[in-house]
């Protein structure tokens, strides 16, 4: 109920232990390009297919007032041309060759999905190299698509008061870092971009040495870099794009938003300032975050959803991100449910982690989900391109990938209670509101 | 985190190949009996720590619910999950979570499933519980009450968000008093008439293991495993004689077009759905049937969203697709786009049946659809889950567990005539039901030309 259908999750909650023979650090190969392409290679021969992924550092944090959505716009127009293959050529001679993609855009970083069968990795590198500098962004063909993502954001936004209310949550808790918007960007801005602008942003993020190719499947690795070698080498690094520098000013005092809109049921969010991924808070907050929001025998949901049926579900949690960002407290209300006591509960249940903590039994069951998530997400050539992925765009290295279960080993109980005491503040607190009005009651 | 993607997911492929496989990459599995007869389809891999298993219980599912107990099939298996006589519903929920394991029971159309997925060194433990829920159940009234409760209020929900709620209005519109318009999650009326006693006597009349079959893909040995199996799920005996399961009656085929508009006027986007008569489970149409749909609206360059999305821009996403069942199919296509502009997509969505029905594909597009089916076709196999779901879908329908070596080779025979003779059959014409859910005041007068509509706001009661 309150997943956003555009949402891809990346399942990026990784850790180690015992890690099986069929994914080791060891068999991941690793090359660097001159130009500063960074380039992962795992072969896995079980089935006969390819996942390339092709990871860019570049998301909705790198971009700026008037120019919201558009990080996520390119990703529409990677599909709309290029230097050697026009409008539409990509996707044709893909799926002629029995491939598929998708692509996905996030606060941090850009995928490119590519799964085919092993024969048509040279033209999928070709095609893959190709619109990594060579984008055309034709006039006739960026209108229409502009209209795709116009109906994108009605359809994942406007049409959604979960997330009607979610964006307007994070834009009232967030008010100077770019992640104060939405992935998706303003409909002003969807309906105003000018294709100068679009094409400088392209130009300064989209270079060999502001991505990473990652590789997995039915490959020769020796044949699949002097592949990438033939259609890449020739692409020449760019200027290292400019550094986010905004820094979140402390919020200093709770903030309320309240929406009214027809609907049926309310909505209800509440967000705290989190700390980043790299952070040594961030860990023990993730354990928290499963602690109280995870399974049917998670706090809030065993509070909101069964004992006192204030809720349909409960969702949200830390996010896993470059800078620092929110915990979420997503709930969907039933009908006619008293939202002030939603609130209430939540806060008395914070309180009781700040005073007593969580108990054993909660931290090894957070450990054992983590674990299981590692390995339910390693079952597919695209479930390990992706954590490979994300880990060297989040961590700058995807051998932190390796390591992970034994950072969230590392954490001692008593450090959960004190980042929830740190971060999860009135102070810091943001509350979020969609009262219904007409509908049914 | 959050992220935005370039497309739907077209699930055509992947939904088909629930039932689509290959033999390099389906291997046969062992047959187990258990001893209280179900039979196990097991196969070892040792790739990663982790076993699946599967269970399809035929006739727990929504389609053969008696009439007035609409929604029965789905709350039972969630109820199972509630509480046995040694259990609560918290020390199971408790138990699952702390192994980090996923598992569920849920009602499909035919069969209710259950998924159960776990780090190998838990599996005995997965079983344990799972046998518990299916063999003693306690069906507390408290707990009756919570969970009806909930389905109600996430019925009531579901009408703010218009894609998700177009669904249940189509399948109602669609399939009418038939059991196939039996809404799995029930409707506020027919659950409220539900009662903890049927309950009771639904699970023991539906519930059965004679009725049973499972598969366990992963990384445990033949011996250890059927041990486990029957100290657990080999043990489950039902008592008193089962309900008779009678054939589905053959599913409704609309006479004319049947147009229904449900108002929501905060809507600025209005959503619709076409569906008509498509094909069973396992018919030698399948392969013909699937090139078909890839082209029509099956994958990214597929014509809808050619059409739709990437020539005008008129929508995020435009696909069709076959859901095939024992008793007949259905065809549906679906997308959405701004309001002013549903009188021009229906329009061109039209043209574009009549098109397929007259001209089908060239030959360069059949030779793609081939290839892309046969390409995208592995991975829809890959991981212990697939092959186990694979398995009971095999078996369940009795297909074989050569189907997918035929079906893949039959695909490669799809010719330009026989992908069009499947047009001229499937694709509707003058006979099919359409719902549009929108802001009325501004798209009836661009939907007046498709016919006479039937109106209904989305305030009214349940999904009539």
């Amino acid at each position: 109920m309150l997943k956003k259908s555009w949402l891809v999750p990346l399942a990026i909650l990784s850790c180690s232990l015992i890690l099986p023979a069929a994914f080791r650090k060891e068999d991941v190969r690793v090359f660097k390009l001159d130009n500063g392409l960074k380039i992962l290679l795992l072969e896995d021969h079980d089935i006969p297919n390819i996942a390339l992924y092709t990871f860019y550092h570049v998301g909705s944090r790198n971009e700026r007032p008037g120019l919201t959505g558009v990080s996520h716009f390119i990703e529409h127009m990677m599909f709309n041309g290029s230097k050697k293959f026009g409008p539409g050529e990509f996707d044709r001679k893909m799926e002629f060759a029995g491939g598929s993609n998708n692509a996905f855009t996030g606060d941090d970083m850009t995928g490119y999905t590519d799964w085919f069968p092993a024969a048509a990795l040279e033209p999928m590198i070709e095609m893959e190299a190709d619109r990594m500098q060579g984008l055309l962004l034709d006039p006739k063909v960026l209108e229409s698509e502009r209209g795709v993502v116009a109906s994108e954001r009605r359809m994942s936004v406007e049409n959604n008061n979960d997330s009607i209310l979610s964006e307007n949550v994070r834009a009232t808790a967030i008010m100077a870092h770019p992640y104060h918007w939405d992935v998706i960007g303003w409909m002003s801005d969807i309906q105003g971009w000018k294709r100068d602008d679009i094409m400088n942003y392209y130009r300064t993020y989209y270079s060999p040495n502001n991505a990473v190719l990652i590789v997995v499947g039915d490959f020769n690795s020796a044949r699949a870099l002097e592949l990438i070698k033939k259609y890449y080498s020739g692409i020449p690094a760019g200027p290292p794009p400019p550094a986010v520098t905004t820094v979140e000013p402390p919020q200093m005092g709770p903030k309320n938003v309240v929406i009214r809109k027809e609907a049926q049921a309310p909505s209800f969010e509440m967000v705290f300032h989190a700390p980043n991924c790299t952070s040594p808070d961030y860990c023990p907050l993730a354990i928290l975050d499963l602690v109280l929001m995870n399974g049917q025998s998670s706090r809030l949901y065993r509070r909101l959803v069964r004992d006192e049926q204030l809720a349909i579900n409960v969702g949200g949690g830390i996010s896993e991100t470059i800078d620092p960002q929110l915990f979420t407290f997503s709930v969907k209300p039933r009908p006619g449910a008293d939202l002030n006591k939603i609130e209430a509960a939540i806060e008395d249940e914070l309180g009781k982690v700040k005073s007593a903590g969580i108990t054993e039994q909660e931290y090894q069951k957070a450990l054992n989900m983590i674990r299981g998530q590692f390995y339910f997400g390693l079952q597919t050539i695209s479930g390990k391109a992706n954590q490979l992925g994300a880990a060297e765009i989040l961590y700058g290295n995807f051998e932190t990938l390796f390591t992970q279960m034994d950072k969230y080993a590392a954490v001692k109980r008593e450090m959960i209670q004190e980042a929830t005491k740190k971060y999860l503040t009135e102070n810091n607190k943001t509350v979020g509101k969609l009262i219904p009005e007409g509908g049914v009651k | 985190m959050k992220t935005v993607a370039k497309r739907i997911v077209f699930a055509v492929i992947l939904a088909l190949a629930a039932g689509l496989a290959y033999g390099a990459f389906l291997p046969s599995p062992e047959k187990l009996t258990l001893k209280n007869g179900i039979t196990v389809y097991y196969l070892k891999s040792t790739d990663l720590p982790l076993i699946s298993f599967r269970m399809w219980i035929k006739g727990a599912g929504y389609v053969d619910e008696p009439a007035e107990f609409e929604g029965m099939a789905s709350l039972t298996s969630t109820l199972l999950l509630k509480g046995t006589t040694s259990r609560n519903a918290d020390a199971i929920a408790e138990a699952l979570d702390f192994m980090g394991a996923r598992f569920s029971v849920s009602a499909g159309d035919e069969y209710a499933g259950i998924n159960g997925e776990s780090l190998a060194e838990h599996f005995p433990k997965l079983l344990e519980i799972a046998a518990d829920c299916l063999r003693n159940p306690s069906f507390k009234e408290d707990e009756f009450v919570k969970e009806r409760k909930t389905r109600i209020d996430s019925l009531k929900a579901v009408k703010d968000n218009p894609g998700a709620a177009i669904r249940y209005y189509f399948q109602k519109a669609y399939f009418g008093s038939h059991p196939m318009g039996h809404l799995s999650s029930g409707t506020e009326t027919s659950l409220n008439k539900l009662s903890v006693a049927e309950v009771k006597g639904y699970y023991q009349k539906f519930f059965r293991p004679e009725r049973s079959i499972a598969a366990v893909v992963g990384d445990i040995d033949k011996a250890k495993l059927l041990e486990l199996l029957n100290s657990t799920i080999g043990a489950w005996n039902a008592s008193g004689a089962a309900a008779p399961l009678a054939p589905v009656p053959a599913l409704p085929k609309p006479k004319g077009a049947k147009l229904l508009l449900i108002d929501k006027p905060d809507a600025t986007q209005a959503y619709w759905v076409l569906g008509a008569p498509g094909y069973a489970v396992g018919d030698a149409m399948t392969p013909q049937a699937t090139v078909l749909n890839t082209l029509f609206g099956g994958r990214f360059t597929s014509w809808l969203s050619t059409e739709l999305r990437i020539k005008r821009g008129l929508t995020y996403g435009a696909s069709s697709s076959f859901q095939t069942w024992t008793a007949g199919g259905l065809f549906n296509a679906s997308s959405y786009t701004r309001n002013e502009k549903i009188g021009e997509m229906l329009d061109i969505t039209f043209g574009l049946l009549k098109k397929v029905r007259q001209d089908g594909f060239t030959p360069e597009e059949i030779e793609s659809a081939r290839n892309y089916i046969q390409g995208q076709f592995p991975p829809t196999l890959e991981a212990n889950a697939s092959k186990a779901t694979a398995y009971a879908r095999l078996a369940f329908y009795n297909l074989g567990f050569d189907y997918y070596d035929k079906y893949l080779a039959a695909i490669q025979n799809v010719s330009q005539a026989t992908a069009k003779d499947a047009a001229g059959k499937l694709i509707p014409e003058t006979d099919f039901v359409l719902v549009v859910v929108g802001k009325a005041a501004d798209i009836k007068q661009q939907l007046e030309k498709f016919g006479t509509w039937t109106e209904r706001k989305i305030t009214d009661p349940d999904f009539q």
